[in-house]
């Protein structure tokens, strides 16, 4: 008796809660987003304004919106988005078709997989900045070290993920083509490609984060240009609105890239 | 008539040349002590326009048998006789629907069915209108817009069937295709195939271990043995066409199921007798 009880009177309780979030849940994810933004800018500003920390490190946010105002209109900040940019891309382009042939003849040959995944799969993990020294021997400070440091580090994902992609798809799909009589170019763009295509371009995407990271991440150490260089630049000038405006500018066009890709991939997918 | 399939061919003038023919077919997996027979001397044929079945007790080799009449497996010795042609690698003239969920995923109802025609280069009006024209065939009009993903199995299945008919086979060769569905779907499903075959008199073979489902659908059935694979019996089955999914609350339907039943019994038993026995870590081999 006292054990139905409880049960009895929660049971209804939960249907309506459990109706009611999920009625409700898109709407309440962005009020929440909304409230967790502006939340964060209240508590900014009031410690900028609060004077308890240095003016110059939390500074005001109308002044770092409008530092990102010069930026938007300051031909130096297109100068450098545009060698990082076209850093992030070089790298993409290189470390993405080698890791796709790469993740390719992985996931399509057994022998070379136990041979040479290992390697691959071990290396991955590494951080690839400690390369950044060889790379600069090898190719300068300009623009190539770069871009082969940001090729290797987006290497080793795209080729992984290409590598599980082609291993994944179901058999009975290719044992479709052949009894259909697909000829190997029919086989490959009908079946392999489409079949592959959402884990390797979920590989690229996650390329793309490794490619941005590193190229970012190596101006900063050693470089004449690129958005890197720039930070490093605002730094040393100790010009903190600007430092964060530019930070955030960073941040927006990252987010961007990687949400345009995710909607190639998630294309791909359905 | 008689149970005795082949005596028909030679008594009744009007007996048309077999379609397919299967020759004391043999196929060994592996070597030495660990070798294992999985189809051994199997022979029957199967004639214009007729559906038979081959059922058995699962590792009676019917998969191995499937796919080497499909070309999937050409190591294997004896004949499997196409129009006259021996079958090395997949025939054109034998359209395969496997077991398993096959739908392209990527591609839509339309696109899957149209695949086929896709790949030996018809253009893409003749190409959408065959297409239509067999996914009506197995009900699914108005369904060619959606991905896969949003029908459900016995609708997907239908979809491989469509996609395979639409390459018009002269063999219709298939492997448990419902295996994966419940039993109301499996007999509703069996009513459009036996509907699709009398339209298109399509020869059949289907390979089954459902035994209504091979007694509602057949004009012949093949029993095989438990491992090795032999042709144990094959029974006619005189029921009346057209036929429906009916057919199975009928006396003469019953007594066929019994019959054969009592066949398959003995060698499922040994299959599970076998089955138990490896379990158990303590398997006489043979």
């Amino acid at each position: 008796m006292a054990a139905t009880k409880p049960v009895g009177a929660r049971a209804p309780l939960a249907t309506t809660s459990w109706g009611r979030t999920g009625r409700v849940s898109a709407r309440s994810t962005n009020v929440i987003r909304v409230c967790f933004v502006l939340g964060a800018a209240i508590i900014w500003e009031s410690l900028s304004r609060s004077g308890l920390l240095f003016r110059d490190v939390v500074p005001s946010l109308v002044a770092i919106v409008a530092s990102m105002g010069k930026l938007l209109v300051n031909p130096a900040f297109y100068a450098n988005l545009q060698v990082t940019a076209w850093e992030v891309a070089a790298s993409l382009a290189i470390g993405g078709v080698a890791g796709i042939v790469v993740g390719i003849v992985l996931g399509s040959n057994k022998f070379l997989a136990r041979a040479y995944e290992p390697y691959v799969y071990y290396l991955a993990p590494t951080p690839r900045i400690i390369f950044f020294p060889v790379m600069i021997m090898w190719f300068g400070v300009g623009i190539a070290s770069k871009i082969a440091l940001g090729a290797l580090s987006c290497f080793f994902t795209i080729a992984l993920s290409t590598a599980a992609g082609m291993r994944g798809i179901d058999k009975v799909l290719i044992r479709v083509g052949r009894t259909f009589r697909a000829t190997p170019w029919q086989m490959a763009t009908k079946i392999y490609l489409p079949a592959m295509s959402a884990p390797v371009l979920n590989g690229v995407r996650l390329g793309f984060g490794t490619a941005v990271i590193t190229a970012l991440l190596a101006e900063t150490k050693l470089s004449n240009q690129g958005l890197g260089f720039m930070v490093m630049q605002i730094y040393a000038r100790f010009d903190m609105p600007t430092l964060y405006g530019l930070l955030a500018i960073v941040f927006l066009i990252a987010g961007l890239g990687n949400l345009l890709l995710g909607k190639i991939a998630g294309g791909a997918r359905t | 008539m008689s149970n005795v399939a082949n005596a028909s061919t030679v008594t009744t003038v009007a007996a048309p040349k077999p379609q397919l023919v299967i020759d004391k077919v043999f196929k060994r997996f592996g070597d030495g002590p660990g070798a294992v027979v999985a189809v051994d001397q199997v022979s029957f044929d199967v004639r214009p326009g007729e559906f038979v079945a081959v059922i058995g007790p699962s590792g009676c080799g019917k998969s191995t048998l499937f796919n080497i009449i499909g070309g999937l497996l050409d190591d294997y010795s004896g004949d499997v006789l196409c129009e006259g042609d021996r079958v090395a690698g997949p025939h054109p003239a034998i359209g395969m629907v496997f077991q398993e969920e096959s739908t392209f995923p990527w591609r839509n109802v339309l696109d899957n069915v149209a695949f086929p025609l896709e790949l030996r280069g018809v253009g893409k009006a003749e190409r959408l209108e065959r297409a239509h024209h067999f996914i009506d065939l197995v009900g699914l009009g108005g369904f060619e817009k959606r991905m896969p993903s949003e029908l459900s199995g016995g609708m997907r299945q239908r979809v491989s069937i469509a996609r395979t008919l639409v390459s018009q086979p002269h063999i219709l060769l298939m492997d448990e295709p419902f295996a994966a569905l419940d039993e109301q779907t499996r007999l509703l499903l069996g009513d459009k195939i036996t509907q699709i075959q009398q339209d298109l008199k399509q020869t059949t073979l289907l390979i089954t271990h459902n035994l209504t489902e091979a007694v509602q659908l057949s004009d012949r059935i093949v029993v095989m043995t438990y491992r090795p694979g032999r042709v144990k019996r094959t029974v006619s089955i005189d029921l009346p066409r057209p036929r429906t999914s009916d057919v199975v609350s009928s006396a003469a339907f019953g007594k066929y199921v019994a019959e054969i039943w009592a066949d398959l019994r003995e060698e499922a038993s040994r299959g599970m007798a076998d089955a138990e026995g490896r379990t158990r870590g303590a398997a006489p081999r043979g």
